[in-house]
């Protein structure tokens, strides 16, 4: 399934391009995302609890940051598996100076396998895009200062 | 003993309702899921995520630790079991073993990896999600003609050329044809992949007594005698200490002609544990791991004169076999390649099939099982043609069919169909649906901006299974008719229906020979401790062959009777007339009742020379050919051009299935086969990604045709009765599917032929009919 | 298709199953969303307590020149309801396409609007008609509009501890005219897009028109600029297939399995068109 999309950051490209490097400012943002932890050069090791609708499943799996190219791009392949399924996704990470702020474009590729691929079909790229957008509503609060240990997203 | 002889009303030709219904509506019939033993264990099984993996471990610990759970079994614990078969066989095909549980790798979504055996089914289910295995997912290839392309991932480590088989087929002299032809068209053509979805999902109860080494097993399938004769050689049992029994079977379209890994699977583990065990399919294992239909990829070209005469066909039939054989998976296509002339005259065929390895769950015999394939092939190459030529279709087949002074005629691909006149019966479709009409009314829908079409469909079929050296496992079928000595009759039947009203109309039949009352007449069936040996249900073969086997065995029955009843009367056997239940002598006009006789024939005390007491006759049918129904489905439709939706406006069927026993159940047979049809032409696709998931694995995404969106069928028979059984009767369960799907996609190619359209794959989705208009207006 | 084991709660009283939500429960109404997912083990929820059987949030009745519909009244329920049907009968229409007639008798316009599925039926009429939802938990109520309600794909206002309690419709005076149009998506029935309309007309010309849609994007919304285009302007048909050529922009078209981005997006134009073509020749 290809994924595709644009969002907005209220910071400009260096910031954006750091936070998102940023394991701490990662977890956060990353919906359900309860660890984050370095095993590697630009390799995390990732722990969350997908929480959408009824639907809720903890995935385990890792995080890959790579072909740094800061602030203008970067490659980021996630992998995460649980009972509900896996999902394995690669993308590059575009940042552009948009009136002060970031619009970082996203382009890459999922695959998602187990009973969620066999059940949610109609629903993958509205909770896909949904996710994704959850995920730079908070990197923006975040990058922005509005620190929210309280708010949960998920 | 002079009596008034009430004549009974003959029930063949008449619409029984059908006896088994009271049980199924009230909810009193027995499927599998119905067996209740004491102390009996439930199964659950873990199975793939994955298209394709290795199994680096497999951890059951936590799922053995869990209170109720009582055992868990993975690959290594099934090596003595036997692996699953496949009955086909063709001159050098690959047989990868599939093993009742998964080795050291997985191949398709769902392929089972382990089982997990507990006190009831939820604890099972907790246990199965407890199992851990470490997986390393390799790449998959699901899609056949990607499978063939250098570089494909290999299904089978062992063949990287993902090919199981490669089978050819000349008739005539396809190239000299071609060579001399006016015409030469070519199309590819998709027959996608179909999930059987019987309303019933598969299901096992295994109950082992180590006492009698004996083994019970109910399972939901077509075939309960060829069932007990593998599990007894996958399990090493002696074949009559094993019992199979297919209680009511909820339906089964072919999905449940074979024997899967589960029922060895449970026969292992109630053998293992010394308990009955029982194992009920849910919807997501059926959608995943039983056997899907259809999935050609076919390249053809048909070759023809401008004056419309066919001169030849040929074929390039790739076949999705999915990750290895079920009972008869790489036989399915070649039934294709014998149907590939379909209703027409021409000689020369060419045919190759290549049948490809992929990561799915296999393809096997689904309603019509490569008939409703070649038909589609055959009838969009001839709509294909008549548009090239500016014929119209009807003139198109008339042309070409073979004529009703040619049966038994001799086909291209060597078959011989038994009996036809295949020009009336396309003349009674016109006619009642008045074509001349429509298509009057067809040019003015299309001066007024209106895409209507009108989609003919002249299939044949072949069918009522059949010769035995034709066919994997014997092709006869069995009868035994009991009458006790209060004169009821049962009657067994070695086919084993699973939803198509034998009950009814094998009893209309027994009641006609023997003059008496239908509720006189009791049919078993599915118990291979109760029946004689048979071959099953499939191929539309219950009434054409199984229903002969019922009428030499009522012949017996009637001889014997009459032997009994001259004796009684002092007369002479051979003089004797046995009708409405009374054996009367003419000379003197006395008569002795049905009843009369058999109780008689039991007491003993009068036994004719030459023959012995009881009534009971058993006989085996050979049929000496296939049977060959036909027919022709028009359908008018109407596309929106503004969202590509079709609607059908109407829907005729005249098929000709030879003798009809009961036209309630051929109309039950026809409109489900109907609405399969237009299944496949319009909504159902078994779609797997490139990485071996089944995307459309629940009802949610895949389309299964409701009641709502079905035509009214508009229904009329011509009647050829077969010559091959002593019935005349030909085979109806297929028809409807063969016949419809090329005539609903023929119907919305002609709408949209303004536009240039010549073919569109199936399904016929809106918005792939919206890409269609919108595409040819830019 | 064996759900986890969990602790089922079915109180008599609306307070007792707040006290019980408020404890972190989940919520059972009809069941059509929730039981699937946890049979196939995808939601596992420790506790549910059961609000489908409340007889406190079963009614439909005419209050204050509006109609409140009570939470767990059914699709069924609503759909043949003579007081609907007279008086807000987009509703009554709306919920005649959903799913199928099991669906319909089990399921429960509460439970269908606290799950905001992006294709389901319900939103598009309640944006439409401007719907009032009543909130409740153990300590308030409060009431807002869909529109605030209904936040994106399966996200709404709802606060933990609270449920949907009651939804209240308009009644529409004079020359109104509504409708439901719907483009099913053949096996599930879920919606690709449902547009509901809703239109005034005084002397020719559109003196209101309200469009909701669904199943287009992740969130039903309020087709604003279309309303805004049909304002005060020729009711006609050449004016509503300009407006309703407006009913997509602005938004992120969904593709699955069943439409692409750019056929959901056609097809939500063209079912505006038939759903203000339709709710106009209703409003004469």
């Amino acid at each position: 399934m290809k994924v595709a999309g644009t969002a907005q950051l209220p910071f400009p490209p260096e910031r954006a391009y750091d936070l998102m490097q940023d394991p701490a400012a990662l977890q956060k943002a990353i919906p359900g995302c309860n660890s984050l932890e370095r095993t590697g050069d630009d390799e995390y090791k990732l722990s969350l609890k997908m929480v959408l609708a009824s639907l809720s499943g903890q995935f385990e799996g890792k995080v890959l940051l790579t072909d740094h190219n800061r602030p203008y791009s970067f490659k980021m392949l996630v992998e995460g598996s649980g009972k509900i399924g896996f999902v394995k996704g690669e993308g590059v990470l575009s940042l552009m100076l948009l009136d002060g702020g970031t619009e970082v474009a996203y382009e890459g590729e999922a695959q998602i396998g187990g009973s969620i691929a066999s059940v949610g079909q109609r629903l993958i790229d509205t909770t896909s895009k949904l996710l994704v957008k959850r995920f730079f509503k908070k990197l923006a609060k975040i990058g922005s200062g509005e620190t929210d240990a309280a708010e949960d997203e998920a | 003993m002079a009596t008034t002889v009430t004549k009974l009303e003959k029930l063949v030709g008449k619409r029984v309702r059908r006896r088994e219904d009271p049980r199924l509506i009230t909810g009193t019939a027995m499927y599998v899921e119905d067996v209740k033993l004491p102390d009996l264990h439930h199964a659950a099984i873990f199975r793939s995520p994955h298209g394709a993996a290795n199994i680096r471990s497999i951890d059951v610990s936590k799922a053995l630790a869990l209170p109720g759970v009582v055992a868990v079994y993975t690959g290594k614990d099934i090596l003595g079991v036997g692996s699953v078969v496949c009955a086909a066989d063709l001159p050098g095909l690959r047989k990868p073993v599939h093993h009742i549980l998964a080795q050291d790798r997985v191949y398709f979504v769902g392929h089972a990896v382990a089982v997990v055996i507990a006190k009831d089914r939820y604890i099972a289910a907790d246990g199965a999600d407890l199992i851990e295995v470490d997986w390393a997912p390799t790449q998959a290839v699901t899609d056949p003609e990607k499978a063939l392309a250098a570089g494909a991932p290999a299904v089978h480590p062992e063949w990287p050329d993902n090919t199981a088989f490669v089978f050819d087929q000349k008739g005539g002299d396809y190239a000299a044809a071609a060579a001399s032809a006016e015409v030469v068209l070519r199309q590819r053509i998709i027959s996608q992949r179909l999930v059987p979805n019987a309303m019933e999902t598969r299901g096992v109860v295994a109950d082992w007594k180590a006492a009698d080494r004996s083994l019970t097993v109910w399972t939901s399938t077509q075939i309960p005698h060829l069932a007990r004769s593998i599990l007894a050689g996958q399990l090493g049992l002696d074949e009559n200490r094993v019992r199979v029994i297919a209680p009511e079977v909820g339906g089964g379209f072919g999905s449940k002609l074979n024997v899967y890994p589960e029922e060895a699977l449970m026969g292992f583990v109630s053998m293992k544990l010394n308990k009955p065990v029982k194992w009920i399919e849910s919807r997501r294992e059926n959608f995943q791991t039983t056997i899907h239909g259809r999935g050609h990829v076919d390249y053809l070209e048909i070759a023809a004169n401008r004056d419309g005469t066919i001169l030849g066909l040929k074929l390039k039939l790739i076949q999705d076999l999915g990750a290895y054989h079920q009972l008869l998976t790489p036989a399915i296509p070649t039934l294709s390649v014998l149907m590939m002339p379909g209703l027409y005259k021409f000689r020369n065929i060419e045919a190759q099939v290549i049948g490809v390895f992929t990561n799915a769950v296999p393809t096997d015999a689904y309603r019509g099982a490569g008939r409703p394939e070649a038909t589609h092939g055959i009838e969009r190459m001839v709509d294909i043609l008549a548009a090239e030529l500016k014929m119209d279709p009807a003139e198109l087949r008339y042309k070409n069919f073979a004529g009703k002074d040619d049966f038994p005629f001799l086909t291209a691909t060597g078959l011989t169909y038994d009996s036809g006149d295949y020009a009336a019966t396309l003349d009674v479709a016109l006619e009642k649906i008045d074509y001349k009409g429509l298509r009057k009314e067809q040019a003015k829908a299309r001066a007024e901006g209106r895409y209507m079409g009108i989609g003919i469909s002249t299939y044949g079929e072949l069918c009522a299974f059949g010769p035995s050296p034709a066919t994997p496992a014997g092709g006869w079928e069995s009868a035994t008719v009991k009458v006790e000595p209060s004169g009821k009759v049962t009657v067994m039947t070695g086919c084993s229906p699973h939803g198509q009203g034998q009950e009814t109309s094998f009893a209309q039949i027994a009641a006609d020979e023997l003059g008496v009352p239908i509720d006189d007449i009791l049919v078993l069936h599915g118990d291979t401790a109760i029946v004689q040996y048979g071959i099953g249900t499939f191929g539309s073969r219950n009434t054409a062959v199984g229903g002969a086997a019922l009428h030499y065995a009522l012949q017996d029955i009637r001889d014997k009777a009459k032997k009994f009843g001259a004796k009684m009367l002092d007369a002479d056997a051979e003089t004797v007339i046995l009708e409405d239940g009374h054996c009367t002598d003419p000379k003197t006009g006395n008569s002795v009742t049905f009843q009369q006789i058999a109780a008689a024939a039991y007491r003993g005390n009068i036994i004719p020379t030459g023959s012995e007491p009881g009534l009971v006759a058993t006989r085996f049918w050979e049929p000496s050919n296939f049977a060959y129904p036909y027919g022709a489905h028009i359908i008018v439709s109407e596309v929106d051009p503004e969202t590509g939706q079709i609607t059908i406006k109407r829907y005729m069927a005249v098929d000709d299935i030879g003798n009809i026993i009961n036209p309630l159940l051929v109309d039950g047979q026809l409109h489900g086969g109907v609405a399969q049809g237009l299944g496949q032409a319009l909504w159902e696709h078994g779609v797997y990604d490139d990485n071996g998931q089944l995307v459309t694995g629940e009802f949610m995404d895949y389309t299964m045709p409701r009641a709502r969106m079905m035509p009214w069928v508009e229904s009329a028979h011509t009647i050829t009765p077969s010559p091959v059984n002593p019935l005349g009767a030909k085979g109806v369960g297929e028809a409807g599917t063969i016949g419809s799907t090329p005539a609903m996609v023929n119907s919305v190619v002609d709408a949209l032929s303004p536009l240039g359209v010549r073919h569109i794959d199936m399904p016929m989705t809106s918005e792939k009919i919206w890409k269609l208009i919108h595409g040819s207006k830019a | 298709m064996i759900a986890n084991s969990f602790e089922y709660s079915a109180p008599g009283s609306l307070k007792e199953a707040l006290a019980l939500v408020a404890d972190g429960a989940k919520p059972l109404a009809g069941g059509m969303s929730l039981i699937p997912m946890m049979k196939l083990r995808l939601a596992n929820p420790e506790h549910l307590v059961d609000i489908g059987r409340l007889a406190e949030l079963n009614y439909i009745r005419e209050e204050n020149g509006s109609i409140h519909i009570g939470a767990s009244v059914t699709h069924y329920d609503i759909e043949t309801s003579p007081l609907l049907m007279g008086k807000c009968p987009l509703l009554a229409e709306t919920a005649s396409y959903i799913g199928d007639i099991q669906v319909r008798n089990r399921g429960t316009l509460g439970g269908s609007v606290a799950h905001a599925d992006p294709s389901a039926d319900y939103p598009a009429a309640l944006q439409a008609l401007e719907a009032q939802i009543v909130l409740t938990s153990a300590e308030e109520t409060r009431t807002i509009s869909a529109e605030e309600f209904f936040v994106d794909t399966f996200t709404t206002a709802l606060e933990e501890g609270e449920i949907v309690t009651e939804i209240i419709v308009p009644i529409d005076a004079g020359l109104t005219g509504t409708s439901y149009q719907k483009f099913l998506q053949p096996a599930s029935g879920f919606a690709i897009v449902g547009v509901a309309a809703r239109v005034r007309q005084a002397e020719g010309k559109f003196s209101m028109v309200r469009v909701g849609v669904t199943g287009l994007s992740g969130n039903s919304y309020r087709a604003t600029r279309v309303e805004a285009a049909l304002d005060g302007k020729d009711a006609n048909d050449e004016n509503i297939r300009a407006a309703a050529a407006l009913v997509a922009s602005g938004q992120d078209s969904s593709s699955d399995l069943h439409a692409s981005a750019e056929y959901r997006a056609h097809l939500a134009v063209a079912y505006a068109a038939r759903a203000l073509r339709s709710a106009l020749s209703r409003s004469a």
